[in-house]
């Protein structure tokens, strides 16, 4: 709980760690419009992938120095000696992460999602895909950016994206079943599956990364 | 012994005699059977009922997509030996596949795209295997990106190891892809549990070609892998009395 709690007021501390990435997201969502002339149908249709998008980057935004400071300033060594085991603070610190992004994000993106399709359904059943699926990208762009510590994150992002590009066919998949009222809640499932493997491999995968940097 | 045989194996300085023996022989019968094969497949086999002759690709494009994800299993072998046994021949290996494994990637993409204007009507599909084969094209030039920039070699193939690892999820998602999705690829032809669909005249080059690419990527496979070897171990006398 003390880990918890302290990895919360670091984030919390740093406004721009977290509220830069969900001001870039309202933007993004609401520059789309302005820059789409279709009818009304169109611009639901173009909506999702830019949703999808969006979310990528502005997660791919927020882990850009996740790891960086704490290796700077060498607290990233005292966590490695801690008595909490470090791939249990990582998961932590990706939790608190998507607690102050991930979840503002996808509520802001249902709402948004409200705006665009009118639909209370749409945005209903898009929200808890939006949860999954931005643990889900936070999770692999924080891999991406513990191997590529030192060498700046945009290689990090740049390994990491082929691993997110079968998870965006799903997502957009996941659209199409919710349109015409087929298997969404297996798409759940699925995602939720990926995400329980992923919840627990990534931060494992991420400490031994770390401790190899650290060597 | 065959503790023994392995552990002396993976020395570098025993692969090296090992496949310099092997090489030529590799070589020659790969090509053989590869030219054998590409003039058996484009002047001896019947023409397709639907695709005319523009299907004589399937001689290239098959065995290059067959390779490029086998290549990738090899490097997910090699990595998981690494990172296990610390056996410093298959870091050494893993570093020196990519770029083959990059060059048959895009060998089987560009094939794939010249199929694709007879059969398709379009260079380019967003289909699964499509999205999925160029997935795999880019994570080979990540992984050769992230050894590059890394100027601790031990690390270097310790991270790439650990990537390699975790991509290696890609495959059965190239593999299963045309059963998972509707795709505008075909599904396999060619299975274990059922009997292939195709005529056994086109079947027969197929095969030949496919272990004459084989051999021939094995054959490149060999001469990067020295070139590496050489570079990574350039201090050790043993290489000094071998060039």
């Amino acid at each position: 709980m003390n880990i918890l709690y302290f990895e919360f007021l670091k984030l919390r501390k740093k406004s721009r760690g977290w509220l830069g990435p969900i001001l870039v997201f309202i933007l993004i969502m609401t520059a789309f419009p302005l820059t789409v002339e279709f009818l009304n149908e169109d611009l639901e249709q173009a909506f999702f992938s830019i949703l999808w998008i969006a979310v990528l980057l502005v997660m791919m935004l927020a882990t850009e120095d996740i790891f960086l400071e704490d290796f700077n300033d060498g607290s990233l060594e005292q966590l490695v000696i801690h008595t909490e085991s470090l791939s249990f603070v990582i998961g932590v610190k990706i939790l608190i992460y998507w607690a102050l992004i991930g979840i503002p994000v996808s509520v802001i993106g249902s709402i948004y999602c409200l705006g665009i399709t009118s639909s209370y359904e749409m945005a209903l059943l898009i929200f808890p895909v939006l949860l999954i699926s931005s643990y889900i990208f936070l999770n692999l762009f924080c891999f991406g950016n513990s191997l590529t510590l030192t060498k700046g994150s945009v290689l990090g992002t740049l390994i990491t994206m082929p691993l997110l590009l079968p998870l965006l066919v799903v997502l957009g998949k996941v659209v199409i079943a919710i349109n015409l009222g087929l298997n969404y809640f297996d798409f759940l499932i699925l995602l939720l599956g990926v995400l329980s493997i992923i919840i627990v491999t990534i931060p494992l995968i991420i400490s031994f990364v770390i401790r190899a940097h650290l060597e | 012994m065959i503790k023994k045989f392995i552990h002396q194996f993976a020395s570098p300085k025993t692969y090296l005699k090992q496949v310099d023996k092997a090489y030529s022989f590799i070589f020659f019968t790969s090509l053989s059977i590869y030219l054998i094969a590409i003039f058996w497949g484009l002047l001896l086999t019947p023409e397709d009922f639907v695709q005319g002759h523009s299907y004589r690709i399937i001689y290239l494009h098959v065995p290059a997509s067959f390779i490029s994800q086998s290549l990738y299993l090899g490097m997910a072998f090699a990595s998981a030996i690494f990172l296990i046994w610390k056996v410093k021949l298959s870091a050494y290996l893993v570093r020196s596949i990519a770029p083959i494994g990059a060059m048959t990637t895009f060998i089987a993409l560009v094939s794939g795209s010249i199929w694709g204007i007879p059969t398709w009507g379009t260079w380019w599909a967003w289909d699964a295997r499509i999205i999925s084969t160029l997935i795999l094209f880019i994570m080979y030039l990540g992984l050769i990106s992230l050894h590059d920039s890394f100027t601790n070699n031990e690390k270097a193939d310790k991270f790439l190891a650990i990537l390699v690892l975790v991509g290696s999820v890609n495959i059965p998602i190239i593999k299963m892809s045309v059963e998972w999705w509707s795709t505008l690829h075909q599904s396999a032809s060619i299975t274990i549990t059922q009997k292939p669909a195709i005529d056994p005249s086109m079947l027969y080059p197929l095969f030949a070609s496919a272990i004459g690419f084989t051999g021939l990527v094995i054959c490149l496979v060999i001469l990067s892998s020295k070139l590496h070897i050489l570079d990574r171990e350039r201090n050790k006398s043993w290489v000094k009395d071998y060039v």
